[in-house]
């Protein structure tokens, strides 16, 4: 547990500040926006941001922090209690606008005591000109007081601090309390210079829509645009999944069932970490070799302090044990008896796992530089795309490959170069020295590609100038063409520069044959990679309707009983009361007659009873049956499944449909 | 494209059986109510006697059932200390399956139990309990949104606090409006404060959006257990049972014990009145003036005045009910079905 509260520190860490560089730009932008503007207009500033709320309450935090370190303007964000006051009316508003404002004033200036009785005090009756008054008030207070404030009042371009209020969640407003309170604010903007930011999470139309010319008028709006959510899930799949510094890895289902969620459901990148933060609990918790999930440092000296019974454990893991079959025979009774000897194998497999990640990465990345750019991205455009499909499967053995291999054979010369450049740029910045090999193959292959170009510009351009022009244009159409083209010219001589191709291209295929083997071909990956989808999908993504559906229409799936053992439609006599009554109301209509239910009720469940019950109890039995009815109609009211009905007399309204 | 064509096939049914459903405003079922059944309806008491008796269905298979979920008792506490709200879901009550968890695992700590589906809760009991047995403040907030800022302060600033919510039935009646799952989510997505909380509507769910599930943070738990639903189903007012809004058996006779011998003769006359003419559709009910008489003539009143006041007395009880007729007469009416009224006469012939 340790381990993994590091973990997740480490990884929150990463994020924050990966989210506090991607907005910082943002920011900037604004800030600088606010301290220009001073019109007669309000000016205000429109933030599109997307359907993802939290992340930008971050965001926020960010902004205000900044602005603090700037200390010439004041900052109201309303959070989300507030909101719903600001719904009910225009008072509200103004009473927590003012209540925060001042707040938020002795907070950034730390004035004296007796202001905050002032505060509690006006709280009580605060309107614009009480407002005004305190402005004044507090702003001749900081210019006499503050020699930071001095100086601004004495450049007299900006004596006066704007006030700042943030309206995050611009569509959950009533329009009349916006409008009303920039009427209001718009006749004040002399006396108090205000700044609006709206956070706004459709598209920049709202604005118009939900406040009216006039109104919008009074407003001096600039339009500022977030990063879409996409982008940051393709830098924070990048910044956490690519590397080599976290030890923890994602599978390739779990990371599948993680994209489409976000993709699918609701784009939240909050949701997303979120269940990347589950898969590393679900790890740590389950998986009892996990605690050799982390540095290869430290992973060595707990190798060493390992017990007799964790041994046992890796030696049953179905990774270790294809291994241990691929060895000679004395070496397998050796790593299945001796503790030192298997723990000292183990250390070595480490430490190829991990050479094998560093090595994974950064032909991923070469790999990815060379298939985005192919038409029709064969192969995905994103490099996540790239990952899961060389994690699903050896990748050199689909289609997508193949086809994309043929597209490369097809490249012109000024995009192989620049893609090799790249490529010698990713090998030139791992440490690894595993590639300096590859590094020079590829140099070697650049001062070709110069030495080529030279030789093309002697050559005369009439021969190959055909081919060039067609190499220019868009490949894809060309395709076809330059097949057949290859067919006629099979017979030919291939050109120096076309034996270098495919050269440069088999040696991308070499690479990628060695380095992205996948992951679960590794010994030992169950250590690091975490693959249980199925737990994921469960917990994040869960369906209540199916669960309740399955419990009652298929008992046996939770009861292990052979009595409840059925097939399909029928209804077993057997089943616990609800499902019986649930069956039974599956046969109906929209409208149930509640007497109509209760007797065929109790002809299937007396159908059980009925050689042993006697005439002398039937009474009994009866008013046992209705009693077990009621309770099972009133469990389905409770579930939702119906409600009464006041249609006509004793008869219940179904609210779901379909059935049998 | 196959399982793509037969997926298609399944949506299309599925629509289809919607319209189907919704299509025709006639519906067809038979005429039959329960009335007619001559059997008698079911108090909440004697219901729960008779389903004593019954025994429960596959109780050892259910048990199996509980000591699955119990098993993960200490991966949901990890996981709540994690910053993850725990839901359970799925068929049967789970309020004994939260109840094993408190009693086994949060003994020792600080917990509050809601019971949602108690008919009279409400958002502002909950904040109240956090703020008066949790955090000892004695004082009273003007709206629940202040009371909801005073308690994250509270904790925001005070690490060492740290509070166990369970929630039965979070879908309840009470709890399911806008306003108060606003201000639980909001509860809940505090660190020190962790939530664990049962749902058993089929639409549950969508009374949380984004915003809400964000700041919920579930981590989603199956638990079906089969096992009924015992409490949260005895505030639930089926049709089938008597329901305590309108008049029952038992009320009413526990009303006209407390009365007056006269009090009670001018009831029955009126119930007796009334049970003659049930098969009369068109029957308004006793007009004052008739009754007059006929009390008069039993010798129970012996003025206008004193018939008045009893009457009042009565309608405060919801005893009976007053109808203007066409004509611009009162009509009186007991507002209980025959089978009661009959069962009611019996009864006081017995005791007489």
């Amino acid at each position: 547990q340790q381990i993994q509260e590091d973990l997740n520190k480490q990884l929150f860490d990463n994020l924050v500040s990966f989210l506090r560089r991607s907005h910082s730009g943002f920011q900037e932008k604004t800030t600088e926006w606010t301290c220009q503007m001073k019109s007669r207009e309000i000016p205000t500033a429109a933030l599109v941001l997307g359907n993802f709320f939290k992340i930008y309450f971050v965001m926020h935090i960010c902004l205000k922090l900044t602005q603090r370190s700037k200390k010439n303007i004041l900052l109201i964000s309303s959070n989300y209690c507030e909101q719903y006051q600001f719904q009910k009316c225009i008072k509200n508003l103004m009473q927590k606008l003012m209540g925060q404002l001042m707040n938020c004033y002795i907070d950034v200036d730390s004035l004296e005591d007796e202001d905050y009785a002032q505060v509690s005090q006006n709280r009580i009756r605060c309107s614009m000109s009480s407002l005004i008054n305190w402005y004044e008030s507090v702003t001749k207070k900081t210019d006499s007081e503050t020699p930071r404030k001095k100086r601004t009042s004495s450049s007299r371009h900006c004596q006066s601090p704007p006030v700042v209020v943030i309206f995050k969640d611009m569509e959950s407003f009533t329009t009349k309390v916006l409008q009303d309170f920039i009427v209001i604010s718009s006749q004040h903007i002399r006396e108090f210079p205000l700044v609006l930011i709206f956070g706004i999470a459709t598209s920049p139309m709202i604005i118009h829509s939900l406040l009216p010319h006039s109104v919008s008028s009074l407003l001096c709006i600039e339009l500022f645009q977030s990063l879409s959510s996409k982008e940051h899930l393709s830098t924070i799949i990048d910044k956490l999944l690519l590397t080599a510094r976290f030890p923890f890895k994602l599978g390739e289902k779990v990371l599948q069932v993680l994209i489409n969620i976000f993709l699918y459901h609701d784009f939240s990148v909050q949701n997303f970490i979120k269940g990347f933060q589950l898969c590393i609990v679900e790890h740590f918790y389950s998986q009892p070799l996990s605690i050799l999930c982390c540095q290869l440092v430290d992973a060595k000296k707990r190798v060493n302090s390992l017990s007799h019974n964790q041994c046992e454990n890796i030696r049953r893991l179905p990774s270790f044990r294809r291994y241990v079959e691929s060895q000679a025979s004395e070496k397998q009774i050796a790593l299945l008896t001796t503790d030192s000897y298997l723990k000292e194998i183990i250390q070595k497999l480490l430490e190829d796992l991990h050479v094998y990640h560093e090595n994974y990465i950064l032909v991923l990345r070469c790999l990815h530089v060379f298939t985005s750019s192919l038409p029709k991205y064969p192969l995905g455009k994103q490099i996540r795309e790239l990952h899961c499909a060389c994690l699903e499967n050896q990748v050199w053995e689909t289609e997508e490959y193949e086809s994309s291999l043929q597209l490369a054979r097809m490249l012109n010369k000024s995009d192989l170069v620049t893609m090799l450049q790249q490529c010698v740029e990713i090998f030139v910045s791992s440490s690894g020295k595993e590639f300096d090999k590859t590094v020079e193959k590829l140099k070697e292959f650049l001062t070709q590609f110069q030495k080529l170009e030279d030789a093309f510009q002697e050559r005369d351009v009439s021969v190959s100038s055909q081919k060039e022009l067609q190499k220019k244009t868009d490949l894809y159409h060309l395709q076809k063409t330059l097949l057949e083209l290859k067919e006629s010219r099979r017979s030919k001589k291939l050109t120096k520069f076309e034996m270098l191709r495919f050269e440069v291209v088999d040696c991308i295929d070499s690479l990628v044959r060695n380095y992205l083997v996948p992951a679960d071909r590794k010994t030992l990956h169950e250590i690091v990679y975490f693959n249980t989808a199925s737990v994921l999908r469960e917990h994040l993504n869960a369906a209540p309707r199916i669960a309740l559906h399955t419990a009652l229409n298929n008992p046996y799936w939770y009861l292990k009983n052979q009595a409840l053992k059925s097939d399909g439609g029928s209804i077993s006599n057997k089943a616990p009361d609800i499902c019986i009554v649930y069956k039974l109301h599956l046969e109906c209509g929209r409208l149930i007659n509640l007497v109509d239910w209760l007797e065929a009720f109790s002809t299937v469940v007396m159908a059980v009873e009925g050689p042993n019950a006697d005439a002398a109890s039937s009474d009994q039995v009866d008013d046992v049956i209705h009693a077990r009815f009621i309770r099972a109609v009133s469990e389905l009211e409770l579930l939702g499944f119906i409600k009464p009905s006041k249609q006509k007399t004793d008869h219940v309204a179904r609210l779901t449909w379909g059935g049998c | 494209t196959l399982a793509k064509k037969i997926k298609e096939n399944k949506m299309s049914n599925l629509v289809e059986e919607y319209f189907e459903a919704h299509s025709s405003s006639k519906v067809l079922t038979s005429d039959r109510t329960l009335q007619k059944l001559r059997k008698r309806r079911l108090d909440q008491q004697t219901l729960h006697d008779l389903l004593k008796k019954a025994p429960l269905a596959y109780a050892t298979e259910i048990k199996e059932l509980n000591q699955q979920h119990e098993s993960l008792f200490s991966k949901w506490m990890l996981q709540l200390h994690l910053g993850f709200n725990i839901v359970l879901y799925g068929l049967g009550s789970k309020r004994d399956l939260l109840e094993k968890f408190r009693t086994s695992v949060l003994q020792d700590s600080v917990h509050l139990v809601v019971n949602g589906y108690f008919p009279s809760i409400t958002v502002r009991s909950i904040l109240n309990s956090i703020t008066e047995e949790v955090l000892d403040h004695t004082g009273t907030f003007r709206s629940p949104l202040d009371q909801l800022e005073f308690i994250i302060k509270r904790f925001k600033e005070d690490s060492s606090l740290e509070l166990y919510v369970l929630i039965h039935n979070l879908d309840s009646q009470m709890l399911r409006g806008e306003r108060s799952q606003q201000i639980l989510a909001q509860l809940s997505s505090l660190p020190s404060i962790y939530l664990i909380a049962s749902i058993d509507h089929i639409n549950a769910p969508l009374m949380w959006d984004q915003a809400k599930l964000s700041l919920y943070n579930w981590l989603w738990y199956e638990t079906t257990t089969f096992s009924p639903y015992v409490e949260e189903t005895s505030y639930e007012n089926s049709l089938l049972v008597q329901q305590s809004g309108s008049l029952a058996l038992s009320s009413l006779t526990h009303v006209l014990r407390s009365l007056t011998l006269n009090a009670r003769g001018i009831f029955r006359l009126l119930a007796q009145y009334q049970l003659e003419n049930k098969d009369n559709t068109s029957y308004p009910g006793l007009s004052f003036q008739d009754f007059y008489q006929q009390c008069r003539e039993a010798f129970l009143v012996n003025s206008d005045l004193t018939l008045r006041a009893q009457l009042t007395e009565f309608r405060d009880h919801k005893l009976i009910r007053t109808k203007r007729g066409a004509d611009g007469v009162e009509y009186l009416l007991i507002p209980v079905d025959d089978s009661t009224l009959t069962d009611f006469l019996e009864k006081e012939d017995e005791d007489v």
